[in-house]
């Protein structure tokens, strides 16, 4: 046995991700880790590469325990990660990025450039990879840029791969490419570990697989012996946190039209969807599925290319979120601190910052008025903070959601996109994150939840859109399965 | 405990204001008081409209080279015969102009304003040589000499001005839609934009005003010489940015208020006549003032990182 994983566990700042990780892996065998988003993979790889130290748990390799704490230490017993981005540095060329850090120095530091580039081309031939060895990355498609961090990987003989998702920004062609360097690493008797979420894929290539499920591993087993059905099963089923029940009322008109939207910067190819009053409507999808794209859409932050957006039945020309905000649409983004909230502004600022206009007087502020209203909605959304001008940055993540959502209230919001609303918010305020919800919902507006936790999403959610590879994937009703959403948010709609 | 901390630039001000007064017998003197006074008001009125253009998270460097061609086209129009309140309006109509350009470039050419204004610190100043072919403006009717160095009710009358400046700012600041936008703008532009605030539009008008500011600091400042030098202004962003810095503004935007630069601008023209009165050379007090820059702001650092 090449590699063996038992027991892992990792917790970053007393949030578990890792509970009990188990794998091995052989030599020559392509095994293949599949897990919702948030299961615990990529934690885990980050331990195999060197990357995260483990808490605790014992790692073997080639049957003796190791404990790696530098990439560089992994990479010496030969252990190598394909990264889903690229870590390139994107203005040198192919030759220098295969081996940067490792060159060959020369007295005073020299480095040997002629000798960089003649190993590459060596490297490159011995694999047949359709690359040129002097060619700056920057120019390179994203499946040649796969290509340099696989040569990286390989370059000085690693007899363990880990590669993290490495078709999700290819076409087809070049993912047939990936399957065909795959193959051909295995046959030289590597080990391969494989991250994917397409079910697609996963036949073409793989030989044994585990699955992690809210950090423990809950299923190994040969791919031949184990059923697509059986996959979703063990991939899904994740224990709920908080029950929460809501009353389902009747939608009412439609508020928000999406009409074959495509955006070609974001990869989103025709949308379509509708927001109806009084409904929520969850949106679920695995990371990169193009959900938060749609949201960026819908709100004029990513520039539509074709189709149309109507609000209430008007066609909408949204090209900035201003023009969003003023048809009456609240975008609630999955990163609070970086775009949701002002941290070193009080809460008073940060809650009238969507329409100051309502405190303002010839364009001075009231701020007694200020003080007043952002008062009551505080305490309407039962804010826990000293006062209004407590800081943004000073309150817990749930009462900074609150903030935020406050704020799209005093701005008279109609139509709320959330993406991911109860991202780093404890299960307390989960709750009442999803009563703010509702309550929104019965007084008439129109809400989009994205969200990844697919039993939130179940219990929230009047229906649920699901969306794969930049397209709406289908539709289910309320009261449906985990299971057959993530059939919808994995599969081809074909198979 | 906060609030300490929150007095800190203040009270620096008063211990520094005590220690002089003990050290020199001629610090506590109405006329040295005057002086510093006068010698403030041009960094203070740069310094106030700095404020606002830091607070917005931008920052200014060419404030030199607008104090400098404000100066010189307002006192050229003096030259030329206009009234002398007509001169000055020019100077700060040069200056405005000056910030909307600054404004405009910094939002709509998304190049950081570090590099857009140090880009017109360069033309900014070319330009007032261009126009002056290098020569200086002399002949300015007497009466302007007011503007700087008169008095109204026994107290220097940028005594005055800087008062009025000074609260008009911090209204603007506090009490404004301008001003919260700007607080917005600084503490989290993607924020701001995503909650529909005309982003780009402000930026220009902070910019505008901190011109306008500046282009009074150059008719102060042409005023107190009598002349209207092109090479006025030199190396004075650095006072400016500094007097705000030491008074709390943060450089990444956000922070900063109009009693903060006032005493961070209070400060250094005490150091700077301190060090004349006690015959400390000139030489030491650029390094002196350096160093109370870096420990001013260090201090503030390790006050905020202790809240969070």
């Amino acid at each position: 046995m090449l590699l063996q994983l038992e027991g892992i566990q990792k917790s970053y700042g007393g949030v578990k991700a890792l509970r009990d990780g188990n794998l091995s892996v052989s030599a020559g065998e392509v095994h293949l880790l599949l897990g919702e988003n948030g299961a615990g993979k990529s934690t885990l790889m980050k331990i195999v590469a060197g990357i995260v130290e483990r808490d605790a748990g014992r790692m073997l390799w080639n049957g003796t325990e190791v404990s790696l704490r530098t990439p560089s230490e992994a990479a010496a017993i030969g252990i190598a990660m394909v990264h889903q981005e690229s870590l390139l540095a994107p203005h040198l060329s192919v030759a220098e990025n295969i081996f940067l850090g490792r060159e060959e120095r020369k007295a005073f530091g020299w480095v040997d450039r002629r000798s960089v580039v003649t190993q590459a081309r060596r490297l490159i031939e011995q694999y047949q990879f359709p690359l040129d060895a002097e060619a700056r990355v920057d120019r390179l498609s994203p499946a040649g840029r796969q290509l340099v961090e696989i040569c990286r990987a390989i370059q000085h003989g690693s007899s363990l791969l880990i590669f993290d998702e490495p078709t999700s920004s290819l076409s087809d062609a070049e993912t047939h490419q990936v399957f065909r360097i795959v193959r051909d690493l295995k046959a030289r008797k590597m080990g391969i570990i494989y991250i994917t979420h397409r079910m697609d894929e996963l036949r073409a290539i793989g030989d044994r697989v585990t699955v992690l499920r809210d950090g423990n591993t809950v299923y190994t087993g040969d791919l031949g012996a184990t059923s697509t059905e059986d996959l979703i099963r063990h991939m899904v089923g994740r224990e709920v946190a908080a029950i929460y029940q809501r009353e389902h009322l009747a939608p009412g008109e439609t508020m928000l039209e999406v009409r074959d939207v495509s955006v070609r910067l974001s990869n989103l190819k025709n949308v379509s969807l509708t927001l109806r009053k009084g409904e929520i409507t969850g949106m679920a999808g695995l990371i990169g599925a193009g959900r938060t794209e749609l949201c960026r859409a819908i709100f004029g932050i990513d520039p539509v290319d074709s189709g149309e957006i109507f609000v209430n039945g008007e066609p909408a020309a949204i090209r900035t979120p201003r023009d969003a905000v003023k048809r009456g649409i609240a975008l609630v983004t999955e990163d609070r601190q970086l775009s949701g909230l002002a941290l070193r502004l009080p809460i008073a600022a940060n809650v009238t910052m969507a329409k100051v206009d309502k405190i303002c007087r010839f364009g001075f502020l009231d701020l007694g008025k200020q003080n007043r209203e952002v008062t009551a909605l505080g305490q309407k959304l039962r804010l826990k903070a000293a006062s209004p001008a407590q800081l943004g940055g000073t309150l817990s993540g749930g009462n900074q959601q609150k903030v935020v959502i406050a704020k799209w209230l005093f701005g008279d919001a109609r139509i709320f996109l959330f993406d991911e609303p109860t991202r780093g918010i404890d299960i307390g305020a989960k709750a009442e994150v999803f009563e703010l919800m509702s309550e929104l919902a019965r007084n008439g507006a129109a809400i989009l939840m994205v969200s990844s936790e697919l039993p939130e999403l179940l219990q929230v959610a009047d229906r649920i859109l699901v969306m794969r590879q930049g397209r709406l994937a289908g539709e289910l009703p309320r009261g449906a399965t985990q299971e057959e959403v993530m059939r919808l948010a994995v599969m081809d709609a074909a198979a | 405990m906060k609030l300490t901390q929150k007095l800190l630039p203040f009270l620096s001000l008063i211990a520094l204001f005590v220690a002089l007064s003990i050290a020199s017998p001629y610090f506590l003197t109405a006329n040295n008081l005057a002086s510093v006074a006068r010698q403030t008001a041009v960094f203070n009125t740069m310094a106030l409209g700095m404020t606002i253009v830091i607070v917005s998270g931008g920052i200014d460097l060419s404030v030199g080279s607008i104090l400098g061609l404000s100066g010189l086209i307002g006192t050229m129009a003096l030259e030329k015969g206009y009234p002398i309140p007509v001169g000055i309006l020019v100077g700060l109509l040069v200056g405005t102009l000056c910030g909307f350009a600054n404004g405009l470039m910094a939002a709509k050419l998304r190049i950081p304003p570090f590099v857009v204004t140090l880009g017109t610190l360069g033309i900014f100043r070319g330009l007032a040589l261009i126009f002056s072919n290098g020569l200086p403006v002399h002949r300015i009717p007497p009466g302007f000499s007011f503007l700087g160095e008169g008095n109204l009710l026994g107290v220097p009358f940028v005594v005055w001005l800087l008062v009025i400046c000074a609260v008009a700012v911090h209204v603007v600041l506090e009490h404004t839609r301008l001003g919260r936008y700007a607080f917005s703008i600084g503490s989290n532009k993607v924020a701001s934009i995503y909650a529909g605030i005309p982003v780009d539009f402000h930026v220009v008008a902070v910019y505008a005003i901190g011109g306008a500011l500046t282009g009074l600091a150059g008719m102060i400042e042409a005023s107190r010489l009598m002349t209207g030098q092109p090479t006025a202004g030199q190396g004075y962003e650095l006072q400016a940015i500094a007097a705000v810095v030491i008074g709390g503004g943060s450089l990444n935007g956000g922070e900063g208020s109009v009693v903060g630069t006032l005493i961070g601008a209070f400060i250094m023209g005490l150091l700077s006549n301190g060090a004349d009165l006690l015959n400390i050379s000139n030489y030491w007090q650029q390094a002196i003032i350096g160093a109370v820059i870096i420990l001013a702001v260090t201090l503030d650092e390790l006050r905020k990182r202790r809240m969070a």
